[in-house]
């Protein structure tokens, strides 16, 4: 158990050494700080008697305390919607080049020469990978949500809860660019894969539309299989933007169908990893 | 007696995907004691680099069976024993020479504080105790050799795997790797050499295996397989008469700067020789038992497949 923890976090730290030599972090951290820089200087808000009374946002006027709840919601929505689209983007771009290299030869052979499973090497940078993205996720939102909380007194804990919506989808794309990079050992085809997962997100989550346009039943059984087999990326940007406007998500079943997906995934990366000669 | 690697009928098929076949290692069987220095050679292509893979459990075997000291090579604590370094070596450029081999040592299980003691003992013994906060991107190859080495001593290993070790070091660090190994097999550690440079298998390793089309085409002791048979005698002011009788009686001669050169069979022959020259009054200027070098080992067990 203790040498299993020792690996682990020889193996976690190893991902974020990586992560910032290839200043993978340092471009993401400098992205996020100067957003939040930019929130603390655009927004002066001018506190009267201990009450807020306006904030003025370049320069126009807001003062009914509803105006502002909304300014809020719709600011916090847009960077969830920001970090739901593009940061996945690039948190997937950035993984795929830090997954495979691990598979690189002479580098793979000594990891594998050591008393470790397979499977905890690649879970090791799996965990690595996650805590990277959220470590940078986290100190983007917690930021702006911090900034938002204290100048206007107005705190929505559904801003926080996206983010971690974000990270569980960014976890599940990971599982993906795992498994591919497994594979094929190519950053570039692991990256194209889970682009693809995601570009194609939108079009099978319209299967209602779908389904009434297609003409075939066996094309129309395809639409259903291919909405309820792959992770539900826009569904549950979806669910991420409801919470963020404190409104309730219309259900929950893109969550644990993009669970077991990434449990499949996930599995047969491992399965893949342990058979593999190197 | 205690067995370090022992491989049964050990076979790797590597299957393309039309369907060809490649039997890189095919039915290999060795045994090597503990404490053992052990070299194995081969031409390229051999198979010896698919051998040691499976020991660490980096290929899986076909068929047959590999354990390192009773345990089966697909065991992680198996690999609790072993120090391996690889041939072409990749290790993370944005390490420095101390992280490296705090990350391999975490690895192979050890705890921080001994880990934190053993660096500054290892980068010193290999020569780079000024290296250690630098990054490995700036290392030159036979630096690089050495901090592998250094890896793969980290974690007090009973066997080291050392794939070419040398390979890429000036002479100086060649030497110095050398006497560290020499340190490591007084003190009973087992070293499996994998190397084309057979002078040096033949300084360092007692025992050896020719590996060749992924099978063992020789095995032995280094100083049973290069001995030759039969000595070398080698005198001056021989007189004609003398000369032609031992001529009569030698495997071959060979004249040479005033003096004669008599290739025996036997001891017998040659001290029966020696016997005849001084009761001749004649100068003797060496006498020798012929053997053949490493190379020459090589090149006919090759030759002869």
């Amino acid at each position: 158990m203790r040498n299993s923890a020792l690996t682990t976090a020889a193996l976690v730290r190893d991902t974020f050494r990586e992560a910032f030599a290839r200043k993978i972090f340092w471009g993401f951290a400098g992205c996020s700080t100067a957003l939040i820089l930019f929130f603390l200087f655009i927004m002066k808000i001018d506190v009267v008697q201990g009450a807020l009374a306006t904030i003025s946002l370049f320069g126009k006027t807001e003062s009914r305390v509803e105006d502002i709840r909304l300014l809020v919601r719709q600011v916090h929505g847009g960077v969830a919607a920001f970090l739901y689209s593009a940061g996945m983007f690039l948190a997937v771009f950035a993984s795929s080049g830090l997954i495979p290299t691990v598979f690189e030869p002479g580098r793979i052979e000594l990891l594998l020469s050591k008393p470790v499973h397979r499977y905890h090497i690649l879970l090791g940078r799996y965990l690595g990978n996650l805590l990277v993205v959220a470590a940078n996720l986290f100190y983007l939102v917690v930021a702006v949500w911090l900034i938002f909380g204290v100048k206007t007194g107005i705190w929505t804990l559904g801003f926080l809860y996206s983010a971690v919506l974000t990270l569980y989808m960014f976890a599940v794309l990971l599982t993906v660019v795992l498994l591919v990079a497994v594979l094929t050992e190519s950053a570039v085809v692991a990256t194209m894969v889970t682009f693809g997962l995601i570009i194609l997100s939108p079009i099978v989550a319209q299967r209602a539309m779908l389904e009434r346009l297609l003409s075939s039943a066996w094309s129309r059984a395809v639409a259903r299989v291919l909405y309820y087999v792959f992770p539900k990326v826009f569904d549950l940007g979806r669910i991420a933007r409801a919470m963020v406007m404190g409104q309730p998500a219309a259900g929950w079943m893109p969550l644990w169908t993009s669970a077991v997906f990434a449990a499949v995934t996930l599995s047969l990366a491992l399965y893949a990893f342990s058979r593999r000669d190197y | 007696m205690d067995i370090a690697v022992e491989t049964v009928n050990l076979t790797k098929v590597f299957r393309s995907w039309t369907g060809r076949e490649v039997r890189a290692v095919d039915g290999i069987s060795l045994r090597i004691p503990r404490g053992a220095i052990f070299g194995l050679l081969g031409p390229n292509g051999a198979g010896k680099t698919t051998f040691v893979k499976m020991l660490l459990s980096c290929t899986h075997p076909t068929s047959g069976t590999a354990g390192v000291f009773g345990r089966r090579c697909g065991e992680p604590e198996a690999r609790r024993e072993i120090g391996y370094l690889p041939e072409n070596h990749r290790f993370p450029t944005y390490m420095t020479g101390a992280g490296m081999l705090d990350f391999y040592a975490a690895l192979s299980g050890m705890e921080a504080s001994p880990r934190k003691r053993r660096i500054p003992e290892l980068l010193e013994l290999v020569g780079l105790e000024r290296w250690g906060r630098v990054r490995l991107g700036k290392y030159s190859k036979g630096m690089l050799q050495r901090v592998g080495l250094a890896q793969a001593l980290m974690h007090s290993p009973s066997l080291l795997i050392l794939d070419e070790p040398t390979d890429g070091v000036d002479p100086i660090g060649r030497r110095q790797i050398r006497d560290v190994l020499h340190g490591l097999g007084e003190r009973g550690v087992t070293i499996f050499l994998n190397s084309h440079l057979l002078a040096e298998v033949e300084l360092f390793c007692r025992d050896v295996a020719i590996i060749h089309k992924g099978k063992v085409a020789l095995q032995g002791d280094v100083r049973d397989l290069t001995a030759g048979s039969g000595y070398r005698l080698e005198a001056a002011g021989v007189p004609e008469r003398l000369q032609d009788e031992l001529r009569a009686k030698a495997r071959g001669t060979a004249a040479r700067d005033g003096a004669v050169e008599f290739l025996f069979a036997s001891r017998e022959e040659a001290n029966a020789a020696v016997d005849m020259l001084r009761a001749a009054h004649c100068e003797i200027e060496s006498i020798a038992r012929l053997h053949s070098t490493l190379e020459e080992v090589f090149v006919r067990t090759i030759d002869a497949q």
